[in-house]
């Protein structure tokens, strides 16, 4: 037979010692995720290392705390395996927290939108859209509002109202450019349009226009600095516009001399030389 | 014998054998206690002979500058990799330094995952370069292409994820005294197609006469397929250009597929036709059934001086070298002209048979216990005396500028000094590949012709590249997806921190990227929805 001896209680002296132990213990226990430093958690998503980030978060998806829910909600996204009701849960989480008034909604807003144009798995980009726009039109120069113009500029260009004609298309991002005022996005969205133009098969000094413009604000790096080099100097040669494919030419062959098409350009140099020598000797 | 006699004999031969084995243990095996307390590991698929050896050489040197550190190599075989590298990263067991590349397939996202950015100490002279012309260079300069395409194909726009240790190029490996047996004299290698044509009928000449076994190439399923390769990707850089509407001056694969799509290409197109023309009539010159031998028989049939030449990739130069009887000389494989009879009309001048990259990249794991140790031995092994050691014991080119290139491997050096223009259309994704070469012996067999492989293969191109588009569709919102988690994170870090400048940039860059690959996916979906194969 299971005895079963009952515990003696503590002597009441002890437990006056262990009542105020335990409680001050559980309140710091509560508070560690509140009161943590968010910065290595975001550094840890920074890093793609979600679990990581999780971890340090504790269970913080339900603390009041906009910081640190926004943190769990960006973190899970991050975090496969990711289900249909994992992203509801998460553009819930992002919904509420747009309603805010500071850097943290707008960021969330964005997010809600990129969540509906590329997570789920049946994006929705009317919905994508309309975060896009109700954002910018709250925050226009937040740069996750500016970023959101940028994204709303693809979808027009080519997702956006099936029915419209190319050209429709182009003029509505086209008229997106004014309202933005971070260069480098102002930038991409050039080039988009500029690419867009291409592919709708628009008149190369409409492409040009677009691609220039891009270049003159800078910044890119790497191989999207390369292309878009490359791209402006043989759409100008084509366009018979031999300085600049000259210009543009000479610079990509500067910066990258071991790309696999230097051996091209420098053979489109040697062709457009004595062209520009013509026309300098020309009176 | 007495009991206690026998107790002494039992005590006795107990000791004895107790005292040989703490012997054996203290004075024969390795030590019990490590006198480096910190051992990284390096993976790697080079078994190839020569690299298992060059990087032998490299620990050797390292370990006597750093006795903290003990350096392990790790060969895994190519066959394996893939699965190896899975169930080592995904079980956080993965080795503190790795090899990785696209190419081994199905691994995009482990790059992101499981390995850590190098872009920030790349931007610093490698601490090894003291003393030497690269003393003050930033680390990433000090490599032959600047890493020019480690960049180019990594996971994160303007991230560095990884250090380069050699360079390499496509060459013809030639049987040098056979060449001469053949020619009757010394012959000269082959610089035109035309020549290499006319060697070719001398090697077949040569085979009756004598009644010996003797092909022009050695044979096998992989050496036919670089060859493949490597004519088709120069048939056809004219239709390439003519092509490429955007002005990249090259097709990429997305390209090639939603050119497809729209009737731009078809294996029925003349510049095509004469590619796998050109590419029957250069595996016709391996031995019949060369599809069913593997790359050792080709290796093996050349040492035999059963086949004139073996085209091959300058990785392989160790092995021929070491392993043939007689002197191997590496040469440029001959390049057809503008008066070529058959592809003439069609290229637009020599094509490359190497670009100045730099390759077999060692990516650090994220999860290493020991990453500054690694990425100290990271930068020994890219180091001038690093590189210069590996190339001597590996027969590989150093990825080091300024490591000397010694006579006997200046053949092997890239020059970049032709034509590449992307798509060689050996299909233009997985399934698309894999119907080209199902299809291939309706090409190449003894009863082939390019008719009967363009009509097969087109029967099932629609289909196959249909979901080849969709394939990268998904991969590309795979990528465009990943980067949304990071781009917010950095904003966070922007707004929580104090300003960091490279933090800021690397935001901008990101989003720029990903705008720019995304507007990408949409234009090849715009394509696919209006385009793409319905059964």
């Amino acid at each position: 037979m299971l005895r079963v001896t009952p515990t003696q209680p503590a002597p009441r002296a002890t437990r006056r010692l262990y009542a105020p132990y335990c409680i001050f213990l559980l309140i710091l226990l509560a508070a560690a995720p509140l009161s943590g430093d968010p910065v290595p958690a975001w550094e840890a998503v920074a890093r793609h290392l979600p679990g990581d980030a999780l971890a340090l978060l504790g269970p913080a998806g339900k603390s009041p705390d906009h910081e640190n829910r926004f943190l769990h909600a960006v973190a899970t996204l991050d975090n496969p395996p990711l289900t249909e009701a994992k992203l509801t849960d998460v553009a819930a989480q992002l919904t509420d927290l747009a309603r805010g008034d500071d850097e943290i909604a707008d960021a969330a807003a964005y997010l809600t939108g990129r969540l509906y144009q590329v997570h789920f798995p049946t994006p929705d980009p009317v919905r994508a859209a309309h975060a896009y726009e109700q954002l910018a039109a709250r925050h226009p120069q937040s740069y996750w509002a500016q970023l959101g113009l940028v994204k709303l500029g693809v979808l027009q260009l080519y997702v956006l109202a099936e029915s419209a004609t190319p050209a429709a298309r182009i003029a509505v991002a086209e008229s997106l450019l004014p309202r933005l005022t971070v260069p480098e996005l102002r930038r991409d969205l050039h080039i988009v349009i500029g690419r867009a133009k291409l592919f709708h098969g628009r008149p190369l000094p409409e492409v040009l226009e677009q691609l220039v413009a891009a270049d003159r604000i800078g910044g890119l790096a790497g191989v999207p600095r390369a292309d878009l080099q490359v791209q402006i100097a043989e759409l100008s040669l084509r366009a018979g516009d031999w300085p600049q494919a000259d210009v543009y030419y000479r610079r990509f062959l500067d910066e990258n001399e071991v790309d696999a098409r230097a051996y091209q350009v420098k053979q489109k140099l040697a062709v457009i030389a004595p062209h520009l020598a013509a026309r300098q000797d020309a009176p | 014998m007495k009991k206690r006699t026998k107790l002494r004999l039992t005590l006795g031969s107990l000791a004895a054998g107790y005292l040989a084995a703490l012997g054996w243990v203290y004075l024969r095996s390795t030590p019990l206690l490590s006198s480096r307390p910190v051992t990284i590991r390096m993976a790697h698929w080079q078994i190839e002979q020569g690299p298992p050896d060059g990087f032998a050489a490299v620990i050797r040197r390292y370990e006597e500058l750093n006795p903290r550190v003990h350096v392990e190599q790790v060969t895994v075989p190519g066959p394996l990799y893939r699965t190896w590298l899975r169930s080592n990263f995904g079980g956080r067991m993965g080795t503190d330094l790795v090899e990785f590349a696209y190419f081994i397939g199905g691994v995009n996202d482990i790059p992101v995952r499981y390995f850590e950015p190098l872009t920030g100490l790349m931007a610093e002279p490698n601490p090894y370069n003291r003393g030497t012309p690269l003393e003050k260079v930033p680390w990433r300069l000090t490599f032959a292409d600047g890493l020019y395409f480690a960049i180019a194909q990594s996971p994160e726009i303007g991230q560095i994820y990884a250090a380069t240790v050699t360079q390499g190029s496509s060459r013809l490996f030639c049987n040098r005294p056979l060449l001469d047996r053949i020619t009757g004299g010394h012959g000269a290698a082959p610089r035109t197609m035309a020549d290499f044509r006319a060697i070719c009928a001398q090697v077949d000449d040569y085979a009756r006469r004598t009644g010996t076994v003797v092909h022009p190439l050695a044979g096998s399923l992989l050496n036919g397929q670089w060859l493949i390769d490597f004519t088709m990707a120069g048939s056809v850089s004219g239709m390439n250009l003519a092509l490429d509407r955007e002005g990249y001056l090259a097709r990429k694969p997305r390209q090639a597929m939603t050119d497809y799509l729209l009737g731009r290409w078809s294996y029925r197109r003349p510049e095509l036709r004469a590619a796998l023309t050109l590419a029957r009539e250069m595996v016709m010159q391996m031995k019949p059934g060369y599809a069913q031998l593997s790359r050792d028989d080709a290796v093996q049939e050349f040492q035999r001086g059963e086949a004139l030449f073996i085209y091959a990739g300058t990785f392989d130069a160790t092995s021929l070298k070491k392993n043939a009887p007689f002197p191997v000389e590496a040469m440029r494989f001959p390049q057809p002209q503008k008066d070529d009879p058959v592809v003439g009309p069609y290229i637009s001048g020599p094509f490359q048979d190497g670009a100045i990259a730099t390759g077999v990249e060692f990516y650090l794991n994220k999860d290493s216990p020991h990453k500054a140790e690694a990425v100290d031995f990271l930068r020994f092994l890219t180091s001038v005396e690093g590189g210069t050691i590996f190339q001597t014991h590996s027969g590989w080119l150093s990825s080091v500028r300024g490591v000397p290139v010694p006579p006997e491997l200046e053949a092997y050096r890239p020059t970049g000094d032709g034509y590449t223009t992307g798509m060689q259309y050996i299909g233009v994704g997985p399934n698309s590949t894999m119907k080209f070469w199902q299809h291939l012996h309706l090409l190449t067999g003894p009863q082939g012709s390019v008719e009967k492989f363009a009509e097969a293969v087109e029967a099932d191109m629609p289909r196959a590249i249909t979901a080849d588009l969709r394939l990268e569709l998904s991969g590309n919102l795979t990528a465009v997806r990943t980067v949304d988690a990071e781009i917010i994170a950095l904003g966070a870090l922007n707004r929580l921190g104090p300003p960091d400048a490279a933090r800021a940039e690397r935001q901008r860059t990101l989003a720029g990227g990903q705008t720019l690959s995304e507007a990408d996916g949409y234009e090849a979906a715009w394509v696919l929805a209006r385009h793409g194969y319905t059964p």
